[in-house]
């Protein structure tokens, strides 16, 4: 590996959080290493210290509460969540996200919390957390706060943290009875790859839709001016239609080596189409 | 041994730090510097020759080793992350000096041809067999979908992880 840096794995959080306070800049937070390793060898990043989190007691917890909520630790990992019953019982977008996401073998050390840290505009869990409106739970020494999802992400791999802050759990409320979700991915190849477009749709039980895209404006977005606009006629037989028709005034896609502008806003309908018809039809599986 | 990279001292520590770990049943213990990756450290302090490295990035899989269970990169996982851990590579997986019924598998069925590949493969393998004995083709695709392969057409690789399934489940030593 280039670069040159220490090593700390604290066993506590409160150690964890003195060390960030005391070196902000130069320290880097150390989940599942698939971006920030990558990023080092490449001499994007070069911190001087990693942080490695996985030893906190608190990163590891993953607990579902019932009418509350799925707790998500810094340190629970994507295929965790890809082969939990649970989550593909509640949270089935989030569950179709993490089996998309890379390989098998980085699915192993990746993390959701490393995921939105690393803010890609291409994040494939940020459109599952976004349409079950998500919290991101923050520490820092001085003291602690909640941020909703849809305020964490300011651009392109930028969020709202701050160099001595940590993300210690990620909390997902319960969609209670009735909720219907999906994430539809398109890659250039069949294989894993990043996404071209990712798109996330949930159907509540009182048959509100919440919709989200990542790969398709500089950070993952809730589309809530298409949901208003949907939302505000009720859900019909129709409404798959009008979102395809209309999700293109809603998103500002580029072009980049994976797709051109254009594809993407084809792509854009046609996934979100088929996402509100999986949920019309009752949520079996895309 | 490969020369270290030298300390500069400008940006941190590169101490040395000692680390625990078992290594295809083996106890190791070496002093290694933070940033060195498990991949190098097997390579390079083991001389375990077999890990390989191809992107260096987590794309290609060469470097697939078992870690506490989990197939993992080892590329993208730093030596001191192992520490206390159990590592598995593909000289762990014979046994006895002969090959395990995996391994032959894949000589049978010509699921190798340059063969640098192949110990990622069969470590990705490994782990699937290990959670499940009786995969499906779709299971096996999806365990090996990390694992690149510019020679066979993977389809021979298929074949050799369905039939080394069969007779795992057949009850003959792994
Ligand atoms: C081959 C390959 C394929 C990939 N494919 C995909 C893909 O298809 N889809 C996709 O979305 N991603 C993909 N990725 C990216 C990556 O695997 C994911 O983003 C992963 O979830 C990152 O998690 P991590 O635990 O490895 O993060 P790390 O690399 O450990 O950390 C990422 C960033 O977040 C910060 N961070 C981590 N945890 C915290 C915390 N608790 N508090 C504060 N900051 C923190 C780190 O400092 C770093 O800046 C791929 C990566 C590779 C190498
Ligand atoms: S060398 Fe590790 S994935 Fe390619
Ligand atoms: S046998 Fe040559 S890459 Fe697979």
């Amino acid at each position: 590996m280039v670069g040159s840096f220490d090593y700390l794995r604290p066993q506590s959080l409160a150690e964890a959080l003195e060390f960030l306070h005391k070196q902000p800049e130069t320290c880097r937070v150390l989940a599942g290493g698939t971006d920030l390793l990558v990023l080092i060898r490449r001499s994007v990043a070069s911190p001087a210290h990693l942080l490695d989190i996985k030893a906190l007691p608190e990163t590891g917890r993953f607990e579902y509460t019932l009418g509350e909520g799925l707790l998500i630790g810094a340190a629970v990992t994507v295929n965790r969540l890809a082969e939990s019953p649970l989550v593909r019982e509640k949270y089935p977008a989030l569950a179709d996200a993490a089996g998309a996401l890379a390989t098998y073998q980085v699915r192993n050390r990746a993390t959701l919390v490393g995921n939105i840290c690393n803010a890609s505009p291409g994040s494939d869990l940020a459109p599952a957390l976004l349409v079950f409106e998500a919290r991101v739970r923050v520490k820092s020494l001085n003291g602690s706060r909640e941020i909703p999802i849809d305020e964490f992400f300011t651009g392109v791999k930028k969020t709202v943290l701050k160099p001595d802050e940590l993300v210690t759990e990620v909390f997902l409320p319960d969609p209670g009875e009735g909720d219907k979700s999906v994430y539809l991915k398109q890659g250039r190849v069949k294989g894993h790859d990043l996404a071209v477009a990712g798109v996330a749709v949930r159907l509540t039980g009182s048959k509100k839709l919440c919709l989200a895209v990542s790969a398709l404006a500089p950070a993952p977005l809730r589309l809530r001016h298409l949901e208003e606009m949907l939302n505000a006629v009720g859900f019909d037989a129709v409404t798959a239609e009008k979102a395809a028709l209309e999700v293109e005034h809603f998103i500002r896609p580029i072009s980049d080596i994976r797709a051109s502008a254009e594809y993407r806003k084809h792509i854009a309908a046609a996934l979100l189409k088929r996402a509100i018809r999986h949920c019309e039809g009752g949520g079996k599986s895309a | 041994m490969r020369e270290q990279p030298s300390n500069t001292g400008e940006t941190g520590g590169t101490d040395r730090v000692r680390l625990s770990c078992v290594v295809n049943g083996e106890k190791v213990s070496a002093l290694v510097e933070p940033h060195l990756t498990l991949l190098s450290f097997l390579r390079q302090e083991l001389k375990l020759l077999g890990v390989k490295e191809g992107c260096g990035e987590g794309e290609c899989g060469a470097c697939t080793v078992i870690m506490n269970g989990n197939a993992v990169n080892s590329c993208l996982t730093l030596a001191l992350e192992a520490e206390g851990a159990r590592i598995l590579t593909v000289e762990g997986l014979s046994n006895g000096g002969g090959l395990s019924a995996l391994q032959e598998e894949f000589v049978k069925h010509d699921a190798l041809q340059c063969g640098f590949c192949t110990p990622g493969m069969l470590m990705s393998a490994r782990a699937l067999l290990d959670r499940n004995p009786d995969p499906g083709t779709e299971e096996i695709k999806e365990a090996v979908a990390g694992n690149l392969c510019r020679c066979t057409g993977y389809y021979p690789i298929l074949e050799a992880i369905t039939a080394a399934a069969k007779r795992e489940r057949e009850g003959e030593q792994r």
